[in-house]
């Protein structure tokens, strides 16, 4: 009885002394003393995904630089929505790892679902979904990719292991907007308690 | 032919009046920048950023915006009141700065003349003021009828009801004061206050910070501010009395908001934090200081809106009546004791 009494005027004296109150505000004011955790994209600030991020292709080489895809065109069985177009071709230079390589390989990426089928489908691993995520441009010059851009390296190295904001920098240029990332200063989070 | 002292005093009037308005009419611009960018950073997000440095061109795109939109009049509104209500709304705002003081006297430079920092020292400015800021529940009440909506008018009656119910709150909380300062002048009610900390009415134990909450809290529910917002929020889900309104008219609705905060937020420093007075004796001119109390509530303002969920109207008109003038009467009698 003593010591529901005590609770009690305890009680009724903290809701006089608005002590709830007090905690309210002073949560919100370190909240507000404390750092943003907007990401400013794409002026500062940019997402680079994880390595198992479906984004636009990438055909790989191996560790001597020759083209790992055979034109087997088991891709194109594989995907969905028929995007993919391969044309095999013979070639003896030693630009692939056999003499059989692509003459033509296209997709459209506005048809692709980015399902990741052909990556599954591909069995010299030479067909990979990068981690490229920005598409847009003011005609159809970005629908289609061929083999020569799909050569070349992407933005992230694979290695990299993504999940991370870096700084970014927003470049327009002649050919278009592009927004260059600084893989090497990743935006720390401070944990506001 | 009147002589030409009294002419100049009538000039000089007339800017005064001008630099009140003028500065009263830009007031929403940093106000709803700092709302917003405060409501951000509270939320651990940052505000507006993108129309200039941190955004501080946004008020500026919202004000183009605002005199951009079509001006929509519901067919069935009452023809006069309708565009009559923001006007009554602010108006009465506008008028109460007459009477309020943002300093005592300055020497202007190159003239060699002293100009009160105030339009005029009444020495019932108290008076005035409460009667003033009474008269701007019309343009609540008036908004509300006048929109021909069900919502709107329920919305109107409800927060004209909050309006009168603390206004009797605040009429109590301003007694208070005059009797902690022997006057019903501003000025004097300043100058009653100086002389450091424990000279200011809220350090007045223990009756002065009662004053100061019951004050604070009547002001928060004369502005229509956050715990007391119930009937401006149905705006924004259903009802409200400003919701029939569009562009320039609902700007001036916003407009009176704000205005009416910054004379709470004054009232306040003026009535309980000692005005312009310089308590640490740092040598800086009584308009900083001023400015700096003013801007301090003024935060205060946002810093609670952005932090206390709302109360239920029930709640609001219990806390009015039955909590707000109990206490007021039982502190006017600790007071009267204690004044002796």
């Amino acid at each position: 009885m003593g010591d529901r009494l005590t609770k009690g005027i305890l009680r009724i004296m903290k809701e006089a002394l608005f002590v709830d109150f007090i905690k309210g505000l002073s949560l919100t004011l370190r909240y507000n003393l404390s750092e943003s955790v907007t990401m400013r994209y794409p002026d500062e600030e940019k997402w680079i995904p994880y390595k198992r991020f479906r984004g636009v292709h990438t055909l790989n080489r191996n560790a001597e630089g020759k083209e790992l895809c055979v034109a087997c065109e088991l891709c194109v069985v594989a995907c969905p929505t028929n995007c993919i177009t391969v044309v095999p071709m013979e070639d003896d230079t030693g630009r692939g790892i056999t003499d059989r390589v692509a003459k033509i390989w296209t997709v459209n990426l506005l048809r692709c679902l980015f399902c990741g089928y052909c990556e599954d489908a591909c069995p010299t691993t030479a067909v990979r979904l990068g981690r490229d995520y920005e598409r847009a441009c003011f005609d159809l010059s970005c629908a289609v990719l061929n083999r020569e851009e799909l050569l070349s390296p992407g933005e992230v190295p694979g290695e990299f292991p993504g999940g991370v904001v870096v700084k970014a920098a927003l470049e327009r240029t002649a050919g278009g907007i592009k927004v260059k990332a600084d893989l090497s200063k990743i935006k720390e989070y401070k944990v506001v308690k | 032919m009147p002589d030409k002292a009294l002419i100049i005093e009538v000039i000089i009037m007339f800017i005064k009046l001008f630099v009140i308005g003028s500065v009263l009419f830009g007031l929403p611009i940093p106000l709803t920048w700092l709302e917003r960018k405060v409501a951000g950073h509270i939320q651990v997000r940052l505000g507006p950023f993108r129309v200039g440095p941190h955004g501080v061109l946004q008020p500026f795109a919202d004000m183009i915006k605002m005199l951009l939109k079509e001006d929509i009049i519901p067919s069935k509104a009452d023809r006069w009141l309708f565009p009559i209500a923001p006007i009554m709304a602010l108006v009465p705002a506008f008028m109460v700065f007459v009477a309020m003081p943002v300093g005592d006297k300055i020497t202007l430079p190159f003239i060699e003349r002293d100009i009160t920092l105030y339009v005029s020292d009444m020495n019932i400015g108290v008076l005035y003021i409460l009667a003033i800021s009474g008269l701007s529940v019309y343009g609540i009440i008036f908004g509300g009828w006048a929109s021909n909506s069900k919502y709107a008018l329920l919305g109107g009656l409800r927060s004209g009801a909050q309006m009168i119910s603390y206004e009797v709150a605040m009429s109590f909380a301003v007694v208070g004061v005059v009797m902690l300062s022997n006057s019903l002048s501003l000025v004097d009610i300043v100058k009653s206050q100086s002389g450091g900390f424990l000279h200011w009415n809220l350090f007045y134990l223990p009756v002065g910070p009662i004053w100061f909450f019951i004050f604070l809290t009547a002001g928060f529910a004369e502005t229509n501010r956050i715990p007391f917002d119930l009937p401006e929020d149905e705006g924004s889900l259903a009802a409200g009395y400003h919701v029939e309104y569009s562009g320039m008219r609902f700007a001036y609705f916003m407009l009176a908001e704000y205005i009416a905060i910054v004379t709470i937020s004054m009232l306040s420093v003026i009535f309980f934090l000692g005005g312009w007075d310089d308590p640490l004796n740092l040598g800086l001119p009584p308009i900083l200081w001023f400015a700096g109390k003013v801007g301090a509530f003024v935060y205060l303002f946002m810093w609670i809106r952005f932090t206390l969920p709302r109360y239920r109207f029930d709640q609001l008109m219990t806390i009015g009546w039955k909590i707000l003038i109990p206490l007021s009467l039982l502190n006017i009698l600790v007071t009267g004791i204690m004044r002796i």
